[in-house]
C-alpha cells in the first residue's frame, strides 16, 4: 500500500478498499487554488496506481463541497497569463481517474467546484447542497466542463438555464434531473458515498474500469461505435480470472471473491 | 411625517424558555405587511432558525387581527415592487417551511392574505373562535399568492381550497378545525397559555429528533415512499448515535421520565 499522502489542502483517508479524499481548504469554503488542484490530481493519480484501492470518495467535507475558483487570485490575470497557467486545462487526472470516484457534497458546489462534482461517475448530495454555474455572474463562463457536461447531463435547455442564468439549483431538482444519484440527509452524505464505493469496491475491478470507460464513451461517440467499444469490452472480460470465478461463484449459489485479474 | 415603527418594534421577538415568539406589532393596521414588517419577520425568522437556544418557534399578532394581510396603502406601488416583495415572501415562507424546528402559529385573529400563508406554512395552528383564513384576492382583481396555492390544497384538498380562493369567502375557526387545517379552537384567554405549554413540552424534547421528523415529512412531500423510507433510515441513523436516544432508552428501561438535552438541529457531536 501506497504510505499515508500528507498535502496542505487536501486530506487522503484510506479506509480498507476506499480512498476518501477531503478538499481542506474550510475557511475560503474550499476555493480551488493551483495548489488544491495540484494536490489533489497527485492525490487521486496515487489512488488510481494503487492496486489495493478499488473505488474513491470525493467531498469537501460536512458544510460545502467547493465554492469554485479563487477569484481574488484571478481578477487581474491577462490571457496569456490565464493560459500559461492553464489552471481549467489541468483537470486532467480528475477526469482520467478509471476507477469509480463518487462526489459526496454537502452545501455549495459552484463554479469550478461544480465541475469537479460534474467529473465523477456518480453524485450523493446532502438535502441542502445546491449546484450551479455563477461564473457568468463576474463576466466570464465555466471553465472546466460546465457548457459541456450539462448539456450532456441534464439535456440543452437546464444546462441553457445553469450557464446563462447563474443561478444554482437545489439538491431534490438536481436528483429530478438525474444530476444527483440520490439525496441523503446531510448528516449522513459522506458516509452513504462511502458505503456505495465500498459496495463497489467488491466488485470485480477490470469490470468496473471497462464498464466506466464504455459509459464515459456513450457521450463522446455515435451509437454504433459505442456498441463496438462496449462488445470488445465484454469479449475482453471472459479473458479474465474474475470472469471465472463470479460466473463460477454464481452457479455455485455463493458470493464471488474478485482478485482484480 | 409620522414616525415609522422601526424594523425591531413591528415585530416583537423574544425567547423564553427554548420557544421563540414573533409577535406582528402594528395592531393599528391589524398587522397589515408592510415592507417594514416583511424584513423585520424575515429577520426573525432567521434568528430564531440560527439561535441553538431557540428548539421551537411560535408565531402570533398583537391586537386583535392574526394578520390582515399585504399592507394596501402600499397596494398602489405594488406592480413595480412585485418581485422584491415576492423575494421577500419566499425567502419568509420557505425559511419556516424548511427550518428544522417545529413552528407553531397562535391565531388570535384574522389571518388574510400573506396572513394566511404565514399562518398555513407553520407546522401546527391553534386559534381562537374568532379566528378566519380569508384568502379574498379575487375581490380585487388577483390571483392567489404567497404560497397559499400550495399550502392549502395540502391541508385540506383542492375542491375546498378552490372554492375558498374562487370565492374569497373567509374559512371560520371551527369549519377550520373540523377540516384539519386548524389543531385546536380555544377561547382567547387561554389561546397564549395552551401554545406555551405545548411549545414549551416541544423545547422540552429531543429536539434533533423533532428536527428530523420536520425534515423526513418536508422531504417526502416531493419523494416516493421508497425514497421516503431511505431517507427516514439514515435519519434515524444518525439519531441512534445521539445521546438523546441513549436516555430515552434508558429512562423506558427505568421506568422514568427521559431528560433530553436537545441541543440545536445539526450533526451529532
Amino acid at each position: 500500500m501506497i504510505p499515508v499522502m500528507e498535502y496542505e489542502n487536501v486530506l487522503v483517508d484510506l479506509d480498507g478498499p476506499v480512498g476518501v479524499v477531503t478538499l481542506n481548504r474550510p475557511r475560503v469554503l474550499n476555493a480551488l487554488s493551483p495548489v488544491l488542484v495540484g494536490e489533489l490530481n497527485d492525490a487521486l493519480g496515487r489512488l488510481d496506481a494503487d492496486p489495493e484501492v478499488r473505488a474513491a470518495v470525493l467531498t469537501g467535507g460536512p458544510r460545502v463541497f467547493a465554492a469554485g475558483a479563487d477569484i481574488g487570485d484571478m481578477s487581474e490575470r491577462s490571457p496569456v497569463e490565464q493560459l500559461q497557467r492553464d489552471q481549467t486545462g489541468r483537470w486532467g487526472p480528475v477526469a482520467a481517474f478509471t476507477k469509480p470516484l463518487i462526489a459526496a457534497v454537502n452545501g455549495y458546489a459552484l463554479g469550478g467546484g461544480c465541475e469537479l462534482a460534474l467529473m465523477c461517475d456518480l453524485i450523493v448530495a446532502g438535502d441542502s447542497a445546491r449546484f450551479g454555474q455563477p461564473e457568468i455572474n463576474l463576466g466570464i463562463i465555466p471553465g472546466a466542463g460546465g457548457t459541456q457536461r450539462w448539456p450532456r447531463t441534464v439535456g440543452k435547455y437546464v444546462a441553457m438555464e445553469v450557464n446563462l442564468g447563474g443561478a444554482p439549483i437545489t439538491a431534490q431538482r438536481a436528483y429530478q434531473l438525474g444530476l444527483v444519484n440520490k439525496v441523503v440527509p446531510a448528516e449522513v452524505t459522506i458516509e452513504v458515498a462511502r458505503g456505495i464505493a465500498h459496495q463497489l469496491a467488491a466488485k470485480a475491478p477490470v469490470a468496473l474500469r471497462l464498464a466506466k470507460e464504455s459509459v464515459n464513451r456513450a457521450l463522446e461517440t455515435s451509437l454504433q461505435e459505442g456498441l463496438a467499444v462496449e462488445r470488445k469490452n465484454f469479449y475482453f472480460l471472459f479473458a479474465t480470472e474474475d470472469q471465472k470465478e463470479g460466473m463460477r461463484a454464481f452457479l455455485e449459489k455463493r458470493k464471488a471473491q474478485f482478485a482484480g485479474r | 411625517m409620522a414616525e415609522a415603527k422601526t424594523a425591531v418594534e413591528v415585530v416583537r421577538y423574544t425567547v423564553e424558555n427554548g420557544v421563540a415568539w414573533i409577535r406582528l406589532n402594528r395592531p393599528e393596521t391589524m398587522n397589515a405587511v408592510n415592507g417594514a414588517l416583511r424584513r423585520a419577520l424575515a429577520d426573525s425568522v432567521k434568528q430564531a432558525d440560527r439561535d441553538e437556544a431557540v428548539k421551537v418557534v411560535v408565531v402570533t399578532g398583537e391586537g386583535r387581527a392574526f394578520c390582515a394581510g399585504a399592507d394596501v396603502r402600499e397596494f398602489q406601488s405594488r406592480e413595480g415592487a412585485l418581485e422584491g416583495i415576492q423575494q421577500d415572501y419566499e425567502f419568509l415562507l420557505s425559511r419556516l417551511w424548511s427550518m428544522a424546528k417545529p413552528t407553531i402559529a397562535a391565531m388570535n385573529g384574522v389571518a388574510a392574505g400573506i396572513g394566511a400563508s404565514l399562518a398555513l406554512v407553520c407546522d401546527l395552528r391553534y386559534a381562537v373562535p374568532q379566528a378566519s383564513f380569508v384568502e379574498a384576492f379575487v375581490k380585487i382583481g388577483l390571483t392567489v399568492d404567497g404560497g397559499a396555492t400550495w399550502l392549502l390544497p395540502r391541508l385540506l384538498g383542492s375542491a375546498k381550497a378552490l372554492e375558498l380562493f374562487y370565492t374569497g369567502d373567509p374559512l371560520n375557526a371551527a369549519e377550520a378545525e373540523r377540516l384539519g387545517v386548524v389543531n385546536r379552537v380555544v377561547e382567547p384567554e387561554r389561546l397564549e397559555p395552551t401554545v406555551r405549554e405545548l411549545a414549551e413540552r416541544l423545547a422540552a424534547g429531543p429536539s434533533h429528533a423533532l428536527g428530523a421528523i420536520k425534515r423526513s415529512v418536508g422531504y417526502a412531500m416531493n419523494a416516493t415512499l421508497e425514497e421516503s423510507m431511505e431517507f427516514e433510515f439514515h435519519l434515524q441513523g444518525v439519531q441512534m448515535r445521539r445521546v438523546d436516544f441513549k436516555e430515552g432508552v434508558a429512562a423506558f428501561l427505568e421506568k422514568r421520565q427521559p431528560r433530553f438535552q436537545g441541543g440545536g438541529s445539526g450533526p451529532p457531536a
